[in-house]
């Protein structure tokens, strides 16, 4: 497997949260992790994305142990937090332009990722005047800079319209199809469609769990 | 490091789109601190000329001799400037000083000229002052009844004296006749007397004139406020871009120094915009500061240059404080009562040298005290090691915090 994550635990002062998180994925997958509001899904994540400490654990990826070289991280994994991490003040282009050269972005744009986001549609609007869907393709485009293995989201399909979630999750297949390994946070059944494992996260660790397509199921299972 | 660079220049780009609303609030903020300082200058400077220390004169007063002295000083005497005395009923005066529209009540007891004149000594003139005015006037009108005292016993032995040496000579029809010309010669020497002391006025802050003082003091209220002005730039959704800037392996630190320096120049661009006006003010002599008289607007430009580690030091308090509020309101809410407060404690609206030692010597602590006094060291030409030590201790002290308060915020 190319990603292996064993033993991850977290506490917040005397609480918590992460208790033994492992599991593993391997390439072209994409796994949903499922859990009810404050069971340590973001918390996970940015653990996994080198923001928060881990208080033990290792998570590896094609051998090397992210948690002990985070410097590797950026390179290797594009985070999208829950928010937007955006300047609401300038426009997409300036905003990308943060995190990309200016040949790169213009070739990614032409042909990449970026394209296949739709960025190119709306490079001069100001984050202020983006619509939700606008601001999480952005926000999409801006993480898959480097073009990272793994991509981990947080809740990315939370508060869109039903198109801006269908592009959304068009990208992410071509993603994981492409080789990519997805890792996401969510409450939305329909991005359960595009994964392959599913896990809940209660108690501190993660339960395997098979989604079926029945909702009522899935509530109870949280 | 790359990473941190693209970050400083999107900030720039960012505090380039907000710096033309923030240079229109900036005039905004100096037209009315402008208009305002003229109205209080010029009013300050009306009620000055207006006003006197009014003392009620209740009890005997029917006695010429007493009546031609009150007349005397009220009439020639320099003091009249200063003083002013109302002869007036008890009840008048009471009702007066209830109003507080008497400074003291001076009470004359009935007999008083013939107890000086025939040298009893047995009644006193009785001065009442409230409480509260027992401050420099009180003092002041106490050495006055002493002098007065004084010259009234004295004048009295030398008429005394006289009238016996005349009864031992014979000459006893010429007493009358002499103490009137006594009395009045005693009167127009007290009278025509010249100062026999100079008061300097150095001024406050090791020196500088009250105009300077407060010329430095409205400078740093205005750099220490200026938060308020460009808040813009702290608008943040929630703690999203520092988590992704983390996980890109932009840490902490140089998030905030990327922040730091894109603000730096904001609050920079307030400071020019606030300099236009005073250059022009003291360039047509509508802002007088005794130091720079006839110099024009020169010496400030030379000093101005002094205004930047301060600046620095506040811009690194301003970010500090929208880190550490939860929120964009509770940071203005934040930067009004640091800032009013810490320009209060270290003697930007009074000056310091009139608090009581502890709270000066606390104000003196504060950042804001340590840029009252560099800027002051600057304004005097030179400033020592220990000033210039203290407002980068300051900045580093306040980034660290804000690096610190970030990183926790983020885990």
């Amino acid at each position: 497997m190319d990603v292996e994550i064993a033993g991850i635990k977290k506490a917040y002062s005397r609480k918590k949260v992460l208790t033994d998180i492992s599991f593993s994925i391997g390439a072209g997958s994409c796994a949903a992790i499922l859990g009810s509001n404050g069971s340590g899904k973001s918390t996970l994540l940015s653990i996994l994305a080198g923001v928060r400490k881990a208080d033990g654990g290792s998570f590896f990826y094609r051998g090397t142990d992210l948690l002990r070289e985070p410097g590797q991280i950026p390179r290797t994994l594009g985070y999208v937090p829950q928010g937007d991490p955006l300047m609401e003040e300038l426009n997409a282009w300036d905003n990308l332009r943060m995190w990309y050269d200016r040949e790169t972005l213009k070739r990614e744009l032409a042909e990449g990722a970026l394209k296949m986001l739709g960025i190119d549609s709306f490079l001069k609007t100001p984050v202020r005047r983006m619509s939700g869907g606008m601001k999480k393709r952005l926000s999409i485009g801006c993480a898959v800079v480097s073009h990272p293995g793994i991509l981990v989201l947080d809740e990315p399909s939370a508060a869109l319209d039903p198109v801006c979630k269908e592009n959304i999750r068009q990208f992410l297949d071509a993603y994981r199809r492409g080789g990519g390994i997805v890792l996401m946070a969510t409450h939305d059944a329909q991005d359960l469609e595009l994964c392959n494992a599913c896990y809940i996260l209660r108690d501190g660790t993660l339960h395997p769990w098979r989604y079926d397509g029945d909702f009522h199921r899935l509530a109870e299972a949280l | 490091m790359k990473q941190t660079g693209a970050y400083f220049l999107a900030q720039l780009k960012r505090a380039a789109r907000l710096l033309p609303g923030q240079i229109l609030a900036d005039f905004a903020v100096c037209a009315c601190a402008g208009a305002l300082a003229f109205l209080l200058i010029a009013q300050g400077a009306s009620a000055a000329e207006g006003t006197r220390y009014r003392i009620g004169m209740v009890g005997d007063l029917s006695d010429s001799y007493l009546g031609f002295g009150i007349a005397a000083v009220q009439e020639m005497d320099d003091s009249r400037f200063m003083i002013e005395l109302l002869p007036m009923s008890e009840q008048e005066a009471e009702a007066a000083f209830a109003r507080g529209e008497l400074y003291a009540v001076m009470r004359v007891p009935e007999g008083l000229m013939e107890s000086i004149v025939y040298g009893e000594n047995d009644k006193f003139v009785t001065y009442t002052a409230a409480q509260g005015q027992q401050g420099l006037g009180t003092m002041v009108m106490g050495e006055i009844t002493d002098v007065a005292s004084t010259l009234v016993t004295c004048s009295q032995s030398a008429i005394y004296a006289m009238q016996r040496t005349l009864a031992d000579q014979g000459r006893g029809e010429e007493i009358g006749w002499e103490t009137d010309k006594l009395n009045l010669a005693l009167i127009q020497m007290v009278l025509s007397r010249g100062g026999f002391s100079e008061v300097e006025v150095l001024g406050y802050g090791d020196g500088l004139s009250l105009e300077l003082y407060y010329f430095c003091g409205m400078i740093l209220l205005f750099l220490l406020l200026s938060g308020l002005l460009n808040s813009a730039l702290f608008v943040r959704g929630g703690g999203a871009f520092s988590c992704f800037l983390k996980a890109r392996g932009v840490g902490a630190l140089r998030q905030v120094l990327g922040e730091y320096f894109a603000y730096l120049l904001l609050v920079m661009a307030g400071l020019f915009v606030l300099c236009l006006p005073l250059t022009f003010g003291l360039e047509r002599e509508l802002v007088g500061i005794p130091e720079w008289e006839g110099m024009g607007a020169a010496p400030f430009l030379a000093f101005l240059p002094v205004l930047f580690p301060v600046t620095a030091m506040f811009a690194a308090l301003q970010l500090f404080l929208f880190e550490a509020a939860d929120g964009i309101v509770n940071g203005i809410l934040l930067q009004l009562i640091c800032g009013i407060g810490m320009g209060y404690l270290s003697g930007f609206f009074y000056p310091s040298a009139f608090f009581p030692e502890k709270m000066r010597a606390f104000g003196e602590l504060l950042p804001s005290g340590a840029a009252q006094r560099f800027a002051q060291a600057g304004a005097l030409g030179k400033i020592p090691a220990a000033a210039w030590m203290t407002v980068f201790a300051w900045l580093a002290v306040f980034l660290a915090l804000t690096a610190l308060v970030r990183r926790n915020r983020m885990r």
